[in-house]
């Protein structure tokens, strides 16, 4: 793949958007992310890796509030984005869900068709003016996800009836509708063939233009490829956070160097 | 034979059938199980399933078959001479049956088989018969008598045949089992026939008792129409039935006891839907655990509720409540049996049947989807009402048809809260009935099971049961119509 891109990296470090200092998480008795700080900069595509079982998900999903839907599930810490803390009693976990949108792991289609999949979003918020403008936005956003020449001739027909790429590229679409601020994606590429993950990825990039891009992923060439920063995660914590270039090429941390150069998975 | 001692010696033929043939299939390979084809209990059953299924098979057949043949063989050996003035054939052949039967295994038939009545007259065998417990529909006769001696011998003498043939059956079906239990053969895929068979047969049995039940309304409602006009029945807006004793034509409409049903199930069900619907949605996704683990199980005891309890609340508390409340004051009636009693307290009962139906439902709709729509940042109740109540449609549907089948087939509550007038009258508080509360009360009481006022039950049986046919179809057609649309 086009590997040019670590050239053309440019981190543009001016504010940060997204602060969160020694966060825990617990599941039950599980602990399963402990004491994890990061300052993740606006507009910039931050990659989280690390093996399985290691709490990216569970990191992510604490930064949009979605850890509140899992009755064991409790949060620690502070998070803040834009400086305001999302955990407040104050704040609307779902204001907060309409700025920080989500991707998730598995595709979740919703039993609607693939149109009322995408509409959902920019329905419930009231984005679209009339049908005319709607329509507009569903078709950029399933343009934007790579799916548009797919399905165009059968918006009517069931999301979850698509290929389980084509579910996750819907899912993308599907949250980029919402014009979130941040958008998190974990692992959104994991069943796209080489041609739909680039298409992705350059969707990254543009969103780059705007938005905070959070993206777990296995796959380190496309960790490289995407990101302008990385974090990497081992049981729970975070145990290596810089400029993907030099977490790349000059990794501070046995663990990590490890884990990139393949001695563990 | 005793079908008892056929049965146990079945039993042990099977047995042996299962203990030889797995012996003899492991002693082919010379003791090493690992080189049959297939596990050693499988030679075994399939040992028990030969001797045993076509034997089976043979005697549930024979005992199907031989009455009818006796019964032929009697009508041919009556002539019709024999046949005491104005009594049907129908009704002597049954009396030779159960003289027969009488003798064979009454209190009398130690000293019969002893001799002891072979020069009783007629009368005197029938009066020690009737003293035994058996009914005899006319006084017996030599020709009446002469045939069950006859039946009973032919019947004892089939009895042994069938017995052999049974049990020789058996022991073949075992020994060709037996023969073919070697190392090749593939036993383990011959049970899985059996098995095949056996669920085949035990849906069989669902689907002709259905058919079974539907045949007989059919007959009895045919017989029906053929002393009451068709056309009379479907669409005379009267139901007065008059009972032949009192004398005058009856007039038999189904039209305000349908109505009666329709609305009584209507109320019931505006009441259960919503109540039901919006209970199980706050169980499942609002309610903590605790209250929940309190909730349904409160919930589902008023299901359990026997509905003559639900009938004694609508007659002594609700009926009277709405007349004093609503009805009086609104000039609207002064019967404290009304459609909107039935419908209200129907209504309650329905109740557990939507909620926890559809709690079940919604629990079924995965957690993703929940996220994915609380992740785009929908509200809770914007994702029930856009994502979980759609997925769970087709669910809720059937849901609700369920308690509409209950509701229409409901009569203790109807007959207490609604009375047993039938009436065409759109106003709630007036006294109706329903079709169901109709039936019970043609078949109650003293009939005369050929006449159009015993008859029409079978017709207003069959109408209900068409009718739920028909919301049945109709649910799986707005299911499948759904499930095309989103899945
Ligand atoms: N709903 C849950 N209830 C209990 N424990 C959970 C739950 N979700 C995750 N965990 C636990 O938290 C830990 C981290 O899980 P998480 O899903 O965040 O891993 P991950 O890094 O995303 O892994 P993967 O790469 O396989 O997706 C795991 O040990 C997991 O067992
Ligand atoms: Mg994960």
């Amino acid at each position: 793949m086009n590997d040019m891109r670590h050239v053309e990296r440019t981190v543009r470090v001016d504010t940060t958007k997204i602060t969160a200092r020694d966060v825990q998480v617990f599941y039950g008795d599980t602990h399963a992310i402990r004491n994890v700080s990061v300052d993740i900069p606006d507009k910039t595509v931050t990659a989280f890796i690390g093996p399985s079982g290691c709490g990216k998900s569970t990191f992510l999903r604490c930064l949009n509030r979605m850890n509140d839907t899992i009755s064991v599930a409790r949060v620690e810490g502070r998070i803040e984005i834009d400086g305001e803390d999302i955990y407040d009693r104050r704040v609307d976990p779902v204001q907060l869900r309409a700025k920080v949108g989500m991707v998730f792991q598995k595709p979740n289609p919703f039993p609607k068709s693939i149109y009322d999949n995408v509409a959902y979003g920019p329905r419930i918020h009231g984005l679209a003016r009339d049908r005319a403008d709607l329509d507009g936005i569903v078709e950029k956003a399933l343009r934007r996800a790579a799916l548009w020449a797919e399905v165009k001739d059968r918006l009517s027909a069931a999301g979850t009836g698509l290929s389980g790429g084509q579910q996750q590229r819907l899912c993308i679409a599907r949250a980029v509708a919402t014009s979130p601020e941040v958008l998190l994606m974990d692992e959104p590429c994991s069943a796209l063939d080489p041609i739909a993950t680039d298409q992705v990825e350059n969707l990254i990039h543009e969103l780059r233009e705007n938005y905070s891009v959070v993206i777990v992923t296995h796959s380190m060439s496309q960790a490289s490829r995407v990101s302008q920063k990385t974090a990497y995660f081992h049981l729970g914590e975070l145990v290596e956070y810089g400029e993907t270039g030099q977490i790349f090429t000059n990794p501070q941390d046995e663990r990590t160097e490890n884990y990139i150069t393949g001695r563990i998975g | 034979m005793q079908v008892s001692f056929i049965l146990l010696s079945l039993a042990a033929i099977g047995a042996l059938a299962f203990v030889t043939a797995r012996h003899r299939a492991i002693a082919s390979v010379g003791g090493d199980a690992r080189r049959l084809h297939s596990l050693p209990i499988y030679y075994g059953l399939n040992g028990s399933i030969m001797a045993l299924v076509p034997a089976l098979a043979l005697l549930v057949a024979w005992m199907l078959v031989q009455p009818l043949f006796l019964d032929g063989a009697i009508r041919s050996d009556l002539s019709d001479s024999v046949l005491p003035e104005g009594s049907a054939m129908g009704l002597v052949v049954s009396d030779v049956r159960r003289v027969a039967e009488g003798l064979e295994s009454g209190p009398l038939a130690q000293s019969f088989i002893a001799g002891d009545f072979a020069d009783a007259t007629p009368e005197e065998v029938g009066r020690m018969l009737v003293r035994g417990g058996t009914a005899l529909g006319a006084p017996l006769t030599r020709p009446v008598l002469d045939a069950a001696m006859e039946y009973r011998t032919t019947s004892r003498t089939l009895r042994w045949i069938m017995g052999i043939a049974v049990l020789a059956v058996a022991v073949i079906g075992a020994a060709v089992a037996i023969h073919r239990s070697e190392g090749s053969y593939r036993a383990r895929n011959v049970v899985e026939t059996g098995m095949l068979g056996l669920l085949m047969v035990s849906a069989s049995i669902a689907i002709l008792t259905t058919l079974g039940i539907v045949m007989s309304m059919l007959f009895e409602t045919a017989n029906f129409f053929s002393q009451y006009p068709f056309t009379r029945f479907f669409f005379n807006t009267t139901w007065q039935p008059s009972f032949s004793g009192r004398g005058g034509a009856s007039e038999l409409g189904i039209l305000p006891l349908l109505w009666g049903t329709l609305y009584i199930s209507l109320i019931a069900l505006i009441v259960a839907v919503p109540i039901g619907l919006f209970s199980a949605i706050y169980l499942s996704e609002y309610a903590g655990r605790a209250f929940r683990s309190v909730a349904k199980p409160t919930i589902e005891i008023l299901a359990g509720i026997p509905t003559i309890v639900y009938g004694l609340f609508a007659l002594i508390t609700v009926g009277p409540l709405l007349r004093d409340a609503i009805a009086s004051p609104l000039g609207l009636g002064n019967s404290a049996s009304s459609v909107m009693t039935a419908g209200l307290v129907m209504g309650i009962m329905l109740i557990p049947f939507v909620s926890s139906l559809s709690d079940d439902i919604i629990n079924a709709v995965p957690q993703a989807m929940r996220d994915g729509s609380l992740g785009l940042g929908a509200t809770k109740s914007e994702t029930i009402r856009m994502v979980i109540v759609p997925a769970a449609l087709p669910g809720i549907v059937g849901a609700v048809l369920l308690a509409a089948s209950r509701a229409i087939g409901e009569t203790m509550i109807v007959v207490l809260g609604a009375g047993a007038a039938a009436r065409l009258d759109l106003n709630p508080f007036e006294a109706m009935t329903t079709v169901t509360v109709k039936i019970v009360s043609q078949l109650t009481g003293d009939t005369d099971f050929n006449s159009p006022e015993t008859l029409v039950a079978f017709a207003l049986g069959l109408t209900l049961f068409v009718i739920t046919l028909g919301l049945n179809v109709l649910a799986l057609f707005i299911v499948r119509k759904y499930r095309e649309q989103y899945e």
